[in-house]
């Protein structure tokens, strides 16, 4: 049954081609930011000649990109405190208390999930502009303190259902309760699933494109990487090596931070998918 | 009067628990869409002062006359069986491979990831370079006919551009819920049917298969509400082009409440999808739960 080692070692080198190849147009992205305009108009795939880091410096300051990167965190950062914060408590008090009220609450945290943004997107606008919440980065933030919430209260509270109950007991017995009690007791027991979530919501906060360009598009002060990518290349059209430093500037944290925690990613978004 | 107490103050407790969340999930879910509900009944521009009231016409002109909608509605059904189909025939076959405990797996895995994490707005933008420019001098030094091809420009290719990238970009997400599904199939099962004569593509239908049904329900589950949604990958690859042949739902939607201020008309659309995704969620959940019992 066993495959003979030159099968293998073939079957091996293959995969290795498909993933070069498969990971081919990042390269050549790259390839090309380094580029001045005239070699990527005469050729695409071939090296630069000499490596041209102005590129980078002039799509640096052009697009301010510290104040993006800023923006980026202040958004993804307190999107996903709120998210954690509210999620896990209304979720842990909602597996704990058994009673129809606690189920129909349950059912209306979960519902949402089943509505795409496209349907909501004008009055969601209309609405965050009434509450003051638009153009502004924390505004942004908290409005996806709703949007994160569904799924994460579904798998939380799918997780504080295995955790045994003669927990709050003791808990209670010596003396922690309400808040306590939670954030003392079961919060810390609550640290895988925490890190599943978080790992989901920063990957999806970090990229979201939708709510941010309908929410903070309008001035340059609390743009997006992402959008700011995207409003460069709509400046620049036929300037591909702007374009594609841009792109790759805005891509690269995502890279870096994928490098060093890959395998706690893939675990997250598997245990995210699966619990989901 | 002690009880009574304590009843009070756990009741307290649970409103202080579960109340922010309630509200965050108010603002951003249950309040805009009762404003959609209200808006789909109305025609107004964004700029005249109130809403008109129209009752059903709205939804009376999208199905009866609406050209706009219809090859949107088409090109998302087409886009949506395609993607599904293929992203998860792909990441299986890939995943079988990656299973094989290669040396390079976690490399791999980890290659055909990548894309995954990266936002689709930029993704669609990479790829309209390589479309664009890349195409050429690909053309150039190998000679073959299909870097030739306009890929972007003619409406057969275009579609077939975009459901290119969509899988590019997440067929990594998909390949890794297969290979954790794999790897909770019992490598004794695979001997036991082995030992009694099935070869590998037996093997594969009658005992890996079955026991990826979980996996596969996720991953079509997962990649029918991406697909159905369809709309950052093609904003920046296409644009709707050529000659609006792209447009899927989401961005007929986007376009007609935020390019042409058809507020009114524009959530009309935005409820009909979101009844057509309540539809095939609740179809899909009776079949998954009937093959649950099954089990």
């Amino acid at each position: 049954m066993k495959r003979s080692r030159a099968g293998r070692l073939v079957l091996e080198i293959a995969m290795i081609l498909l993933s070069l190849l498969f990971l081919y147009p990042l390269f050549l992205a790259v390839n090309n930011s380094l580029k001045s305009f005239g070699e990527v108009m005469t050729d695409v795939i071939a090296l630069p000649k000499q490596l041209a880091f102005e590129n980078y410096s002039y799509v640096w300051s052009f697009i301010n990109y510290p104040q993006l990167f800023w923006n980026n965190t202040v958004i993804t950062g307190l999107g996903l405190i709120g998210i954690i914060l509210f999620s896990s408590i209304a979720a842990y008090k909602l597996a704990r208390t058994k009673s129809r009220m606690s189920l129909l609450l349950y059912f209306l945290c979960i519902m949402p999930m089943l509505i795409p943004f496209q349907s909501i997107m004008l009055t969601v606008l209309q609405l965050a502009k009434g509450l003051q919440l638009s153009d502004s980065t924390w505004g942004l933030g908290m409005l996806y303190w709703g949007f994160g919430a569904p799924l994460a209260v579904f798998i939380y509270h799918g997780f504080v259902k295995g955790i045994p109950k003669e927990i709050d007991e003791s808990a209670t017995i010596d003396g922690a309760s309400g808040f306590r009690l939670f954030f003392m007791v079961i919060f810390p027991l609550l640290k895988s699933v925490t890190t599943t979530i978080i790992i989901i919501d920063v990957m999806w906060i970090w990229n979201d494109f939708l709510l941010p360009l309908l929410m903070v598009n309008g001035s340059p002060d609390t743009k997006t990487l992402t959008l700011a990518a995207y409003t460069f290349v709509g400046q620049y059209t036929s300037d591909w090596q702007y374009a594609m430093t841009a792109m790759v500037m805005a891509v690269l944290p995502s890279i870096i931070v994928f490098i060093f925690l890959q395998k706690y990613i893939v675990k997250g978004v598997v245990a995210g998918a699966v619990k989901g | 009067m002690l009880k009574l107490g304590r009843k009070w103050s756990e009741k307290l407790e649970f409103g202080i628990f579960t109340l922010p969340v309630l509200i965050c999930i108010a603002v951003a879910f249950y309040i805009p869409f009762a404003m959609t509900i209200r808006y789909s009944l109305t025609k107004w521009n964004g700029i005249s002062k109130d809403p008109a009231f129209i009752g059903l016409d709205n939804f009376k002109q999208i199905f009866m006359g609406d050209p706009n909608f219809s090859s949107s509605a088409w090109f998302t059904i087409k886009y949506a069986v395609l993607y599904i189909v293929l992203v998860n025939v792909l990441a299986i076959l890939l995943a079988l491979v990656l299973d094989m405990k290669l040396r390079t797996t976690t490399w791999l895995r980890a290659a055909f990831f990548v894309p995954y994490i990266l936002s689709l707005v930029i993704v669609g933008f990479i790829w309209k370079f390589i479309f664009m420019q890349g195409f050429e001098s690909l053309g150039a030094s190998t000679g073959w006919g299909i870097f030739g091809w306009s890929w972007l420009g003619e409406p057969g290719l275009a579609f077939v551009s975009v459901l290119l990238v969509s899988i590019w970009q997440s067929i990594g997400f998909y390949l890794v819920i297969y290979i954790a599904g794999l790897q909770s199939v019992p490598d004794d099962l695979k001997e036991a049917a082995t030992v009694d004569g099935a070869g590998p593509i037996r093997r594969f239908f009658s005992v890996t298969l079955p026991l990826l049904a979980p996996s596969i329900t996720i991953s079509v589950f997962m990649a029918l509400t991406n697909s159905i949604k369809v709309f950052d990958v093609i904003l920046s690859l296409t644009g709707g082009g050529p000659g609006g042949t792209t447009y899927s739902i989401a961005y007929d939607i986007y376009r007609d409440t935020f390019q042409n201020n058809l507020y009114g008309y524009g959530t009309a659309k935005a409820l009909i999808l979101f009844v057509a995704v309540l539809i095939i969620t609740v179809i899909q959940l009776t079949i998954f739960k009937r093959r649950e019992v099954e089990a």
